[in-house]
This record gives C-alpha cells, sequence and structure tokens, in this order.
C-alpha cells in the first residue's frame, strides 16, 4: 500500500534524476569537445551542423547535441534549432535510470534492446565513443568500469583528474551561465 | 536479481526437407496470394533452379504470372523500382524471392514499395519506418550461409548518392522460408565453404557476444553442431542430399539465433574488408573467425569452451580439461579451415586471398570501428587491438 502510494514520488525522482543527467552530460559533452583532441578526432567526420539526440520515449526529457565544426559540439538542452540528424532513444525511463545511474553500461543497453537507434548506425557507434570516453574522465574509475565496457588501461590518474578538472569547470561555468540568462 | 534482458522473435514459418518446394502452392493459398511474382539473378536461372520452383506451382495449378532474374550481386534502388513496376503492371499479389543474399534483399526491398506504394525505396530507409504488415513473401534460399530468410533488415545501395541504404523491421521477415536440399546441391565447392563457415560464425558470434541468450544459444549451439557434422561430408561428396539439407538447416538456425543476439568484431571486420577489397562475405567471415576468437578469449571462456561439444562431439569434450576447452574450440575451427583449404583452397589468411595488400589494413581497422556489430562485440575494440587481429589475420 505504501510503496503504491510512493510510485508517483519514485517517478517523479526517477525523472528529475535523467533529466539533470541529460543537462550534465550535454554541457560534458560540449567541454570534452573543448579540451580533449581524441574527442574531437572522433567528432571531425560528423558534418558541421549534425544534430543528434538522445531521449526518453515517448516524450521525455532531451539531449540536443551541434557539431559546430573541428569536432567542437555545443549543447542545445532539449531544443533542436532542427531536424535531428541521428537520435538514440531509450525506450523507457527506466531503461534510461539504468544507464545514468551506472547499473548497466551504454553497450548491453544497446544489446538489450533497450535504445532505439534511428539514423546512421556508424555514427551512433561513434557517438558511444565519445560518451565511453567522457564517463571514463568524469567518473571515479569504480562507476566508470560500470558504465563502460573497458577502462582504459593506458589512462593514468594525473591525465584523469586534469581532464576532468577542466570538464567540471566548465560544466559548471556553463551552469552558472543559464542560469544567469 | 539480475539486470539480464533479453527478446527474441522470429515468426517466419520453416518449411524444411524432402519436397519442401511443393509446399509452396499450398502456403501461397492459406495467405490468398494467387499472382507470385518470383525474383531471382542469372546465375539461379542458369543454374536450373528456377525449374522445380516453377513445376511445383504449375503441378497445383498455379501460374507464376512474373519472373524477374536480372538482380545484380549488389541490389540498388534503381533495380528494386524497376521490379515494383513489373510487379504492379502484372498484377501480382505476393513474391517469391529464390537465391542468396541479394535476391533476398530485393525481395524485401521490393515488397515494401508495393505494399507501402509510391516508386521511392529511399524514404523507407531506417529501423521501425514501417508499420503495418506487407504482402504475402516467401523466400527459397540457394545457399546455405546468410541466414537471410529469417532476418528482419535488407541493404539496397543508393547508385546515386553512392551509400547503402538499412532497412530493418520485423514486417520484412518473410511469411515462410522454404529449405530444400535440391536448392543447394549444385552449389561449387568453394561457395559451400565459404557460405558453411559464414554459418559457423553467425552461430558462434551469435553464442558468443553480449546479447546472447538463452533461445538463441540453443539455435547457435545446434548450428555449429550440424555444420561440423556434415560440411566435411559434403564437400567431400556435393550431391549428398541430407548433408546439404542439415548445413541449409543449420544456416537458417544460425540466422534465427545472430539476427535475435546480433554479431560482433569478425563482422565488424569482415564487412570493413569485403567493402575495401571486394572479397565474398563468407570468405571474410572463415579468415577472421579463429583470430577474433582468440582476441575476445578472456571474455568468452566459457560459452567458446561450450561449443567444444558442438563442434568435436562429447567424447573430445570430455576427454578435454574444463579450462582447455576453449582454445580446443579454436583449435577445431582452425583444423575445419586447414580442411576445407585442402578440398577448395578456402583461403585461410588475408595474403593467401591474393587480393588484400598489406597497406589496406589501416583503412579496413578505421572502417571496422564504426560498424554497427562492434557494439556486440565482448571485448573493446580500440584501432590498435582491430589492427593486431588483421595482423595476424595477415599471413
Amino acid at each position: 500500500m505504501l510503496a503504491k502510494r510512493l510510485q508517483p514520488m519514485v517517478f517523479q525522482a526517477r525523472r528529475a534524476y535523467v533529466e539533470l543527467m541529460f543537462q550534465v552530460m550535454g554541457r560534458a559533452l560540449q567541454a570534452i569537445s573543448e579540451v580533449d583532441d581524441s574527442t574531437r578526432n572522433e567528432i571531425r567526420p560528423l558534418p558541421p551542423g549534425f544534430l543528434f539526440a538522445m531521449q526518453v520515449m515517448p516524450n521525455g526529457p532531451k539531449l540536443i547535441m551541434e557539431h559546430t565544426g573541428d569536432g567542437r559540439l555545443h549543447y542545445h538542452g532539449e531544443n533542436a534549432p532542427g531536424p535531428v540528424d541521428l537520435s538514440i532513444q531509450f525506450k523507457h525511463m527506466a531503461h534510461a535510470f539504468l544507464v545514468l545511474s551506472f547499473q548497466e553500461k551504454t553497450s548491453t543497453a544497446f544489446a538489450y534492446d533497450r535504445m532505439l537507434v534511428d539514423g546512421d548506425i556508424s555514427l551512433a557507434v561513434r557517438i558511444t565513443r565519445v560518451l565511453n570516453r567522457l564517463e571514463t574522465f568524469i567518473l571515479p574509475k569504480l562507476l566508470a568500469e560500470r558504465a563502460v565496457k573497458e577502462y582504459p588501461e593506458t589512462l593514468n590518474l594525473p591525465d584523469k583528474l586534469l581532464n576532468a578538472a577542466r570538464i567540471y569547470l566548465k560544466v559548471v561555468t556553463n551552469f552558472v551561465e543559464t542560469v544567469r540568462a | 536479481m539480475t539486470n539480464k534482458y533479453y527478446e527474441f522473435f522470429c515468426p517466419v514459418k520453416v518449411v524444411a526437407g524432402k519436397a519442401a518446394l511443393e509446399h509452396i502452392p499450398f502456403e501461397l493459398m492459406s495467405l490468398a496470394a494467387k499472382r507470385p511474382m518470383i525474383i531471382t539473378d542469372k546465375g539461379v536461372r542458369a543454374a536450373g533452379l528456377l525449374d522445380p520452383v516453377i513445376a511445383a506451382c504449375e503441378e497445383s495449378g498455379l501460374e507464376i504470372i512474373a519472373i524477374y532474374d536480372d538482380v545484380p550481386p549488389d541490389s540498388s534502388t534503381t533495380v528494386v523500382g524497376a521490379i515494383a513496376k513489373v510487379y504492379r503492371k502484372e498484377k501480382c499479389d505476393s513474391i517469391i524471392a529464390v537465391g542468396g543474399g541479394s535476391a533476398i534483399d530485393t525481395g524485401k526491398a521490393v515488397n515494401i514499395l508495393v505494399s507501402e506504394g509510391g516508386d521511392d525505396i529511399a524514404k523507407y530507409s531506417g529501423a521501425g519506418i514501417l508499420k503495418h504488415p506487407l504482402k504475402p513473401f516467401f523466400v527459397v534460399p540457394t545457399t546455405a550461409g546468410t541466414g537471410s530468410e529469417v532476418t528482419s533488415v535488407a541493404v539496397i545501395s543508393d547508385e546515386k548518392k553512392g551509400v547503402k541504404l538499412p532497412y530493418a523491421s520485423p514486417f520484412l521477415l518473410p511469411n515462410a522460408a522454404i529449405i530444400d536440399p535440391r536448392m543447394t546441391l549444385t552449389l561449387p565447392p568453394h561457395i559451400t565453404a565459404a557460405t558453411a563457415m559464414d554459418a559457423l560464425t553467425h552461430a558462434t558470434e551469435s553464442f558468443t557476444c553480449i546479447a546472447k541468450n538463452p533461445l538463441s544459444d540453443a539455435y547457435a549451439s545446434a548450428a555449429v553442431k550440424k555444420i561440423s557434422q556434415s560440411l566435411l561430408k559434403v564437400m567431400d561428396n556435393p550431391k549428398d542430399e541430407g548433408g546439404r539439407l542439415e548445413l541449409a538447416q543449420a544456416s537458417t538456425m544460425a540466422g534465427i539465433a545472430f539476427s535475435n543476439s546480433m554479431v560482433g568484431l569478425v563482422h565488424s571486420l569482415g564487412h570493413a574488408t569485403g567493402a575495401t577489397c571486394h572479397l565474398p562475405h563468407g570468405l571474410c567471415m572463415s579468415l577472421f573467425l579463429p583470430y577474433v576468437l582468440e582476441y575476445n578469449l578472456e571474455e568468452i571462456r566459457a560459452p567458446l569452451g561450450e561449443l567444444l561439444l558442438h563442434l568435436e562431439g562429447p567424447e573430445v569434450y570430455s576427454a578435454t580439461p574444463a579450462n582447455r576447452r576453449a582454445e580446443a574450440t579454436i583449435s577445431a575451427i582452425r583444423k575445419l579451415r586447414d580442411q576445407l583449404y585442402k578440398r577448395c583452397e578456402l583461403p585461410r589468411t588475408l595474403k593467401e586471398t591474393g587480393k588484400v595488400l598489406e597497406s589496406q589494413l589501416e583503412s579496413i581497422a578505421t572502417m571496422a570501428l564504426d560498424d554497427g556489430s562492434i557494439m556486440f562485440n565482448p571485448k573493446e575494440v580500440l584501432f590498435d587491438d582491430a589492427m593486431a587481429v588483421l595482423q595476424r589475420a595477415w599471413a
């Protein structure tokens, strides 16, 4: 009985968490494309103006990113300035929560059919690599190991901390600018 | 509590065995189809493989209304549009695709156009675009490898844009797959070998990659057993109808398995090599299978070890220590490749193909990293890893 009463609150909390994580991820993706050469190399083959979205079906939270050129990404929040070229859609809020709370790896979520890709699959693979790289930088190793298929052996602690600090600084700055605006 | 989850879907009626072709008229009639069109290629027609299909229909008073026999190896949007025109002009009401992967994919794409309307197949490209069942569609495979008769995808080239358009929808699945040993009886030895290795790869990757599930495992392991028991027998005696049927069924079973649990790095490298060097898909699978299994070994030790039972039988399995079974499985696959090389010179290394340059390996590795199947590989693959596998497969 109590569980049933609490259910709407659980749903709300889950939605709020996913929304917050999308906001952090969007800003962090923009930040990593500014500080990391490997990420820019991954993004560069996408045409400038290329829009990709991550979203929860049917009308859940969204994360819209644009390749502005030279491997740099821009976070557009939930509103796309044009038709989206590639979208990765979680079938349900519960599935998005599993991935964004690091209970399920992105690759596992694909394997379990929790997500749909609408657009060029090869570009979705590329975006997934960028997401993995972001997670290995900004998450503590224990959490990152749960989020990615394989934690890179070559990533040393000073590099990880330095990149994480630069990304987080840019994320916070972007949040502050958004609030001020 | 585990997070494990899977989906499994295969609504295709499998009509398999002796005189399976003679079931086509009944199956068509049960879907109220009376005016079938056959889609095939010149090779199939020249080999006389259409004759028993047509005879089976005529004997039941069912007329084949139209035959399109000019499907190229890489089917295109233009070809699909042309076939759809013939279908409409002749007022056909169903499709029978007879052939390998290209004829089957073309049949799927034509079915989209004639069911949904319009002339532009490109606008239906993508996943989940189709929302309604299509016209009655039957597939008669003439190779035993692709498994296309039970997959819900098709790939068609857009010649004008120079891109390959993917189509994915459960509505692309045929109503029935007709597996008749007569259709593969005349396959030349090297095609028999390469297509069987294609099916073996489908089954092995399905059994070892991250989307594996209990139902696809059952199909995959049974397919491996059928291939290991029948392939060399058929190579030695190509007219062995029983063996041919076993291989054809194995191909369909492996197709059911991999379409529900996907494939991994063998396919990523194989797709890239095929696109770069124009090698047949089945050959690419055979080239990379043992090297990729070695690369993935520590992630797939348990399931790979299980496959030893189906590859080599219970005596070898029980005589092999549990911790050596995965390696023994790879050795068994290498041994099978050696036997095929002895019988039809199916290449075992990239160098042996004579069509791959060492200088192409980097571009193959780069292309493989963007292949969709790499997502399902049990081990992460970076550029250096892909290059290392390619170097091992080189010579």
